[in-house]
């Protein structure tokens, strides 16, 4: 089934409200779910759907989820999040998991960008390579 | 294994410093080959993507928020979820004379079990065609052996001539005769020593056909020891359509690499109206909007930048040149329909097969009145057209009169002859399957009609004279043959030596 225009362009205009000064921000989100349970538009379940899939992106875009192996250290975090923000130009939050399987090195995702500096990753690189 | 050593050494080495950056996405729906991907920002139209388990892509829909995915080869292995990411490149194919005699698919794969391909070099399949400058009159001819297309609608290196026809009329046989023909030609060609001599290379892609097609058409090729000169790629019906409507690029892209080393390349499509149905089964289920029969906007497009990829090029840019010979399967004879209408304003001609000439047993059952080959003459040695200028003509005024033939006593001495004349004409073009006839053979026979020598022949035993002249030529004249071949036309000296010939064999002939 295809999508709805009007539901997409009506979620679109609540993400646009739900951001403050460019960044997505909880408590207009908040605001703007109240507004909605008081006054369900039509077609609410599929309105919601869509907000969420695009307040779901733009949380992806604005965070840097780090898998890591090892310890990871408080000022290395900083150092992620001081270049990730600089290199998209916007703020970016960090998160952290800790995944053995990386063997060694780091996983940074940003929205669709991976980038991977773990031995794992370095290995999967030389497996292909020599197939 | 020292170069593997030494690979595994670089890449352990590389191991401490490398960051790889991918950009990713994840597959939301997949069916019938085509992947809807969320993420892939920053895909490129045209560009690779990689799936898990090696499966390679084409991204081919770049939405706002998705991008719309053709998988080549096998797709059942993924699934929902399963992570995508961008390759940066644009799919390319091994291109290089390490492909000849070898049968590959869609991305240049061998599938023929005789081990890997040898190729260093790789093009890709998507290329913008020659432009104006680079080009050059088409002025070579392309013999295909055939006799009633080497006279009457002749084709040159660099000419898209295109072979439409009903279904069993003998489509196919014509590509693989010409592709037989090449390999006769460079035999010879190569043999002699002649510095100026430019062999054609063949490729003939084959597009939605049956497995067993393929295989005989293949075994047609190996018994005239003509694989050694073609590339098989092959794209049958059993591939997904992707594959299918990749295969004629990757195609032309292994043609491209002989035109631009300055060789002389011929490329087979066979054929284009089922590559067609796989590019609108794939525009369907990619959700384009559909056109006229249900095919997309640009089905013409599709044809034209594939088709404007053969050319002729100029001495400043190697000289070389691709043949191509589309083929195009019409319904019951009708050519304006919307596929074969689009590819006949594409091409530089076209050869028509007709239903009732080849159920009459005249084959190849070439429609004189309805083909043409655009370039003409110039793609026409001199002594083709001494020979067989007027024939065209002759032939066609004999289509306008036959319908008369069968009230033959009440008609004009004129009249009869014409009818006469036309009638062998249509004998002597007759000509079996898979066995082209070589220029000067063809000259030689031509010269014969054109002179008058077959007119007190039975109509009925002409093909049989024909035969009989040719190997009258071909063991007692051979010299004569030789001359016409390297002359490339026919002097005072030949028409001398012709007359001989033909008055020496003439009582011969019972």
């Amino acid at each position: 089934m295809t999508r709805d225009k009007q539901i997409i362009n009506y979620a679109k205009g609540l993400l646009k409200i739900s951001l403050e000064d460019g960044e997505f921000s909880e408590e207009r989100a908040s605001a703007v779910l109240q507004y909605l349970e008081k006054n369900p538009p039509r077609k609410y379940a599929s309105v919601l759907k869509e907000y969420l899939k695009l307040v779901q992106r733009e949380v992806a875009n604005s965070t840097a989820a780090v898998e890591h192996a090892g310890e990871l250290s408080s000022s290395a975090i900083e150092a992620i999040k001081a270049k990730f923000s600089a290199h998209y130009g916007r703020k970016i939050s960090v998160t952290t998991r800790q995944n053995d399987s990386l063997i060694a090195g780091l996983r940074v995702r940003v929205g669709c960008d991976v980038y991977d500096s773990s031995v794992a990753g370095s290995l999967h690189e030389l497996e292909a390579t020599l197939s | 294994m020292s170069s593997v050593i030494e690979q595994i050494e670089q890449q352990i080495a590389n191991l401490q410093t490398k960051t790889v950056q991918s950009n990713t996405g994840k597959i939301v729906t997949i069916a019938d080959g085509v992947a809807k991907i969320d993420g892939l920002s920053e895909a490129m139209y045209n560009e690779m993507i990689e799936f898990p388990g090696g499966s390679i892509g084409i991204a081919l829909n770049l939405e706002e928020d998705s991008v719309g995915v053709v998988i080549l080869g096998e797709s059942t292995h993924l699934k929902a979820g399963d992570e995508a990411k961008c390759t940066g490149q644009l799919l390319s194919v091994p291109v290089g004379k390490g492909l000849l005699g070898r049968v590959v698919n869609a991305l240049g794969q061998p599938v023929d079990g005789k081990g890997p391909v040898e190729s260093t070099e790789s093009y890709p399949v998507e290329k913008i065609a020659p432009g104006i400058i680079e080009r050059k009159s088409v002025d070579q001819p392309l013999a295909t052996g055939i006799m009633a297309i080497d006279s009457m609608i002749p084709i040159g290196r660099g000419q898209r001539e295109l072979i439409i026809g009903d279904r069993g009329t003998g489509k196919t046989t014509i590509a693989i005769d010409t592709i037989i023909n090449q390999a006769k030609i460079n035999d010879v060609g190569l043999a002699s020593g002649d510095e100026n001599f430019r062999p054609v290379y063949s490729v003939y892609v084959v597009i939605g056909q049956k497995n067993s097609n393929v295989a005989r058409t293949l075994g047609v090729l190996e018994a005239a020891d003509a694989l050694k000169y073609t590339i098989l790629v092959s794209a049958p019906a059993a591939d997904a359509a992707a594959d299918q409507y990749l295969a004629p690029y990757s195609g032309v892209a292994m043609a491209e690499w002989f035109m631009s080393n300055g060789m002389d390349a011929l490329i087979v499509y066979d054929d284009l109206s089922k590559h067609a149905a796989a590019y609108r089964q794939m525009s369907l289920i990619l959700k384009r909007p559909s056109g006229r029969e249900a095919y997309p906007g640009d089905v013409f497009y599709l044809h034209s930048r594939l088709l404007e990829r053969s050319a002729r090029v100029n001495e400043d840019n190697g000289n070389g040149s691709i043949t191509a010979l589309p083929i195009i399967e019409t319904l019951a004879g009708d050519l304006s329909a919307y596929i074969p209408t689009n590819v006949i304003s594409i091409t530089d001609g076209q050869i028509f097969l007709e239903t009732d000439l080849f159920n009459q047993g005249i084959r190849p059952a070439v429609s004189v009145g309805l083909s043409v080959s655009r370039v003409g003459s110039a793609a026409q040695i001199k002594a083709t057209k001494q020979v067989a200028g007027k024939i065209k003509l002759e032939l066609a005024q004999f289509r306008e009169l036959a319908a008369f033939a069968q009230f033959g006593s009440d008609l004009d001495a004129k009249t009869k002859a014409q009818l006469d004349r036309g009638a062998r004409i249509v004998e002597l073009f007759k000509q079996p399957a898979f066995n082209p006839l070589p220029i000067e053979e063809q000259v030689a026979v031509l010269w014969g009609i054109q002179n008058n020598y077959y007119d007190d022949i039975d109509a009925s035993k002409i093909v049989a004279a024909a035969n009989s002249i040719r190997e009258f030529f071909t063991t007692r004249k051979e010299a004569l043959l030789t001359s016409i071949r390297t002359k490339a036309k026919i002097d005072d000296e030949l028409q001398a030596e012709l007359k001989k010939a033909y008055d020496e064999w003439k009582p011969s002939f019972v």
